[in-house]
């Protein structure tokens, strides 16, 4: 048998050595092409999680500075995905500055203008928010601001903020992740708080940078299910003052519901909900004590159903019938039109996993 | 009075030379120096001589007003101009004088307007030309005349060095505002890439010629220049070349010259469809070189790189293929076919991973994420970009894998109508799906499209499913004849491909099946599953693949009951190759002990058919006892057709009924013994071809000695 291998090593004598190399050339760009498809099925396959973990009080204030803290809370966002971003270095944020101010310039007035020269009516600025990373293989979160400089404003006058965004990844699936050559980064995640113009040219900006694309990102259905009991679950650490959802329904002409619920009550049917859930695990599975925190889609779905039903009670609609197209609570609000504002940034994590794993959903390889 | 002038020069010539020929070479010698003293004297009288003469002498303050002097060597010089164009002297001097104003400005207009040349403009006279528009008080009309007539004949300049040494200077009219288009289209065409560094002064305004400038500057130095610029550029700078077109065009023809004008047609794209979109996704990127690239210089900052811009023809990618830069969007490389050759040698798995997530994104976005509604609207460039696609595809003869994920969960939400063509087309290129993934990723959704859809999609279904055969069989010929190591896409072995093809071949048997039965046996589904079987029967001798699979009886009996005999010879041919290969098969399993074997059950099937179809054609044994079709003895008497057993043999058979008639009309007048022998010879004739090889291969028959024929038989067993 040996033998036998040792012979077929040895057989390319003939002359066309050539072309056997081009056709394996030819061949391996075909393998590495297709290389990746070992994804595939997880690709096709991808849902969203169907548990996750309940969002515990964060000390986040300890890990991340206050500053960037101010300007990621109480801001309402814009949320989009991105592609991985293709040579993309935290060291490099300086340089990034300068391109973007220059290319914003640039796009405003129509011109050309020079990298390194100082005095553009727009300033970009990179950030690393450091502290914000969960997983090992998140990447560290990047904040964009751009100041504007008044023409007529005096030399000291401090410079007015005009866009905001941040690209993040937080306890992004570490398969994909890894699975990414090592020149990508991955921050799925783009929110945006500023102007529409503004935000085409730092997409734009990015696009033409780190060859990425930017889609919109909803919060669908199943989502705002999600962040309101996700919500609901922070009532006894945190004051959430109410639960307020928005149900579109769809009828001529369009009716809007709008469905506040009282936040003791809302806690109260939680955890019966919650209750009956882990009583019913247990009956199955003996050894459930440290999954304490998990939270189960169907523990979301009974709860929402519950809150139906006492609406059926009251007014006779069944909500069913329409679609949850916002949610919000004291510790933030989320629309469909993938519109997200965080109130409150002790529960900032939890709900940026969630979008997070949006944003990788919508990932195109 | 001019034209009589240069009429009288020739005759006086022609009279004088003949005087001493045929003598001594010192008397040859003699005679042409005579004749160049001749032709002095000529040329000295040469009106249009005197003319250039007077223009290059004339003193600067002479009057214009009233100069008849003047005014009648300026209709001499345009009256060569127009017939003949200038000489490169003529031209110099005549351009010399206009721009320098000796006479003013009044005559500058008429001088420019007929500076025709002959065949080439002196470098130097453009040159001492651009000087004095900075020098002289020139009306701006006049330099805009002079810059227009710089482009018309700029390919005509036969040198342009000189002119890229001033390319400061000519820089410097930018800021004039009237002469900014023409000077932009001026530096546009003298730009090379150590002109690139001007992009640093800043520009005001938007104007598309100066943005098309800054195009080019950005090619040279993407670092410098930072603009964002409308990806279909539209053709900045028109043709300036009005004044001058059509004497020049006549010249040219009159000279017989063809000095090319491709100045006076840019050769930038020019995009007629460019409506305005709100989403445009499906826009192939522009193609820009790296900005990002100080954080990958460290590595490999020694290689001077080319960026893949700066190349404008194939064989300079050839000499640059080993040191081309990738473009900042990978995507670009769809643009053109240029770039697409490229693309072809493009290895790094980081740089397919970015063309295949734009790709990815490109669809997604456009035919699954689909936010706004109806947003198929924009199907004639959906179409287009997947025709694109297709032809890329085409013409790299591989897939992308970020359009296999697509697909896949495209086929979930397809109408199977939505781009039919193109979508089919894609999926034909999927390549090899190991056997486990193949049902949830394919079978399920497209059974569900299949059954539910028009016969147009099913043929359509068919034909995609045999190109995607042939391609992957093609795949494994091509990995098999080359280095005979077992390795298929995604570490699929033999065995593993073998169980891939069997279980598309099984699962379009399926859908035959059913679909014939749902469509009422249609020919032109037929003949699409028949296409797939002609693949599926040469599997082993074409393509190498050791496998044999035969076609499931509800494919077998509709295409040889068939009512047209196009249908039940290609059955033949099919059935006859798959002989040919079963025999070479087993030929090559005595010989090598470990070759593949093949299951008694495959020739089990197929001797059974062969049974079949030899009795039932040849024999019109068509119910006996262990064929395929049984019928109960009292239901056939029922049907009250005599002789039901052989109605289906090569006479009776539906679908050559009429050829026997036909045959039967010609040949009564004449009689024959063998008439069924005479039959056969006639249908082989007729082109059915796959029948003569079938009968031949499988009836021992014998065209001329043979008697009868029909009792003569023997198939071959197995």
């Amino acid at each position: 048998m040996e033998q036998k291998q040792t012979s077929v090593v040895k057989t390319p004598r003939n002359s066309d050595g050539a072309q056997r190399s081009s056709y394996r050339q030819s061949y391996r760009s075909y393998v590495g092409a297709v290389s990746r498809l070992g994804l595939t099925s997880a690709l096709t396959a991808r849902r969203l999680n169907t548990s996750r973990r309940a969002p515990r009080a964060h000390n986040i204030t300890d890990k991340v500075s206050p500053e960037h803290l101010a300007v990621l809370v109480k801001k309402e966002w814009q949320l989009s995905y991105v592609t991985p971003l293709f040579q993309f270095r935290h060291t490099q944020l300086k340089r990034y500055s300068q391109q973007l101010s220059a290319f914003i310039a640039a796009e405003r007035q129509g011109v050309a203008v020079e990298v390194e020269e100082p005095q553009h009516s727009f300033k970009a600025s990179f950030s690393v928010v450091h502290g914000m990373a969960e997983a090992e293989e998140d990447a560290e979160t990047i904040l964009i601001q751009v100041h504007s400089k008044h023409h007529f404003s005096r030399r000291d006058d401090p410079e007015k903020c005009v866009w905001s965004g941040w690209l993040a990844c937080i306890n992004g699936s570490p398969e994909y992740i890894r699975s990414l050559p090592k020149d990508f980064i991955c921050l799925p995640l783009f929110g945006s708080s500023g102007g529409d113009p503004l935000t085409s040219s730092v997409k734009s900006w990015f696009q033409q940078t780190f060859d990425c694309c930017f889609g919109s990102l909803e919060i669908n259905h199943t989502s705002l299910q999600w962040l309101g009991s996700l919500w609901t679950n922070c009532q006894p650490e945190s004051n959430i003052q109410h639960l307020k959802m928005i149900w579109a329904v769809p009828v001529v002409p369009p009716l809007q519901i709008t469905y506040t619920v009282n936040p003791q009550d809302a806690w109260e049917l939680w955890t019966c909900v919650r209750k009956d859930a882990q009583v019913e695990k247990e009956g199955e599975e003996e050894e459930e004590e440290e999954e304490e925190g998990i939270i189960d889609i169907e523990e979301v779905n009974m709860f929402m159903q519950e809150l139906k039903s006492h609406f059926y009670r009251h007014f006779k609609l069944d909500l069913s019938a329409g679609n949850l197209v916002q949610v919000s609570t004291a510790l933030g609000s989320a629309k469909t039109s993938g519109r997200i504002k965080i109130s409150n940034s002790r529960y900032m994590i939890s709900t940026l996993t969630l979008l997070t794993e949006c944003a990788l959903l919508k990932m195109p390889v | 009075m001019a034209a009589k002038l240069s009429l009288s020069g020739p005759s006086d010539s022609d009279t004088s030379s003949p005087s001493d020929q045929s003598v001594s070479g010192r008397s040859v010698n003699r005679s042409l120096r005579i004749a160049e003293k001749e032709r002095r004297k000529n040329e000295a009288e040469d009106p249009f001589v005197l003319a250039l003469k007077y223009f290059s002498d004339v003193e600067p303050g002479t009057p214009v007003n009233g100069n008849d002097q003047l005014e009648r060597n300026l209709v001499c010089v345009e009256k060569v101009a127009y017939s003949k164009g200038l000489h490169p002297e003529a031209i110099s001097i005549m351009l010399e004088f206009a721009m320098s104003l000796r006479m003013g400005s009044s005559p500058c207009v008429r001088v420019l307007k007929c500076l025709i040349p002959s065949s080439v403009v002196p470098q130097e006279a453009v040159v001492r030309a651009v000087v004095w528009l900075g020098i002289g008080k020139i009306p701006i009309s006049t330099q805009v005349l002079f810059i227009k007539w710089v482009l018309t004949v700029f390919d005509m300049i036969d040198a342009k060095d000189q002119l890229r040494a001033i390319y400061g200077f000519i820089f410097s009219f930018v800021t004039e505002e009237n002469l900014c288009p023409f000077i932009c289209h001026l530096l546009y065409l003298l730009t090379r890439k150590e002109s690139g560094n001007f992009a640093c002064i800043v520009f005001q305004g938007r104007q598309p010629f100066l943005m098309h400038l800054l195009s080019l500057y950005k090619v040279f130095c993407p670092e410098l220049v930072t603009l964002s610029i409308p990806s279909p550029m539209k053709n900045a700078f028109r043709n300036h070349n009005s004044p001058w077109k059509s004497a020049l065009l006549a010249v040219q023809k009159r000279n017989g010259s063809q000095v090319s004008s491709s100045s006076l047609s840019l050769t930038a794209k020019d995009k007629t469809n460019s409506r305005k979109r709100k989403h445009c996704h499906l826009e192939v990127p522009a193609l820009n070189s790296a900005v990002n690239k100080q954080a990958q210089t460290d590595s490999c900052s020694s290689r001077k790189v080319v960026p893949l811009v700066q190349i404008h023809s194939f064989a300079q990618l050839l000499e640059n293929m080993h040191r081309i830069e990738l473009p900042a969007q990978m995507g670009s490389l769809l643009g053109s076919s240029l770039t697409l050759q490229f693309l072809d040698c493009v290895q790094d798995e980081s740089a397919l991973l970015r063309l295949n997530s734009w790709l990815g994104y490109a669809l997604h976005e456009e035919f699954l994420f689909c936010n706004d509604a109806g947003s198929f609207q924009n199907s004639e460039e959906a179409l287009q970009f997947l025709e694109k696609l297709l032809s890329t595809l085409h013409f790299r003869q591989e897939g992308f894998s970020s359009i296999e994920v697509f697909l896949y969960k495209f086929l979930n939400a397809w109408d199977g109508s939505l781009l039919r063509p193109q979508i089919l087309g894609l999926m034909s290129n999927i390549p090899v799906v190991t056997s486990s993934q193949i049902g949830q990723f394919l079978f399920e959704p497209l059974m569900q499209l299949f059954f539910t859809s028009s016969l147009f999609f099913k043929c359509g279904l068919m034909e995609c499913l045999n190109n995607m055969l042939l391609k992957w069989l093609t795949w494994h010929s091509v990995v098999f004849l080359s280095f005979c190591s077992v390795l298929y896409p995604r570490n699929i072995t033999l065995s593993g491909f073998k169980d891939s093809v069997m279980e598309l071949v099984h699962f379009v048997g399926r859908l035959a099946t059913v679909g014939l039965q749902l469509e009422g046996c249609h020919s032109l589904l037929l003949s699409f599953i028949l296409d797939f079987y002609e693949t599926v029967c040469d599997m082993f001798l074409k393509y190498g693949l050791p496998l044999v699979v035969m076609p499931p009886p509800g494919v077998f009996y509709p295409a040889l009951f068939a009512a047209d005999p196009v249908s039940v010879d290609r059955l033949a041919y099919i059935m006859y190759r798959y002989k040919v290969n079963l025999t070479s098969a087993k030929r090559q399993e005595k010989l090598k002990e470990q070759a593949f074997h093949i299951s008694r059950q495959t020739f089990h099937e197929f001797n059974h058919y062969v049974v079949v179809m030899v009795n039932c054609l040849w024999n019109s044994k068509m119910f006996h006892q262990g064929m395929g079709v049984q019928l109960g003895e009292e239901v056939l008497l029922k049907s009250n057709v005599p002789q039901y057993s052989n109605s289906f043999d090569l006479i009776h058979h539906p679908a050559f009924l009429s050829y026997a008639v036909d045959f039967h009309q010609k040949v009564r007048a004449q009689v024959h013994s063998k008439p069924w022998r005479w039959y056969l010879e006639y249908l082989f004739t007729q082109g059915y071809d796959g029948l003569k090889q079938f009968v031949q291969s499988n009836i021992s028959w014998q065209p001329i000695a043979g008697d009868g024929g029909s009792d003569d038989l023997a198939t071959q067993q197995r």
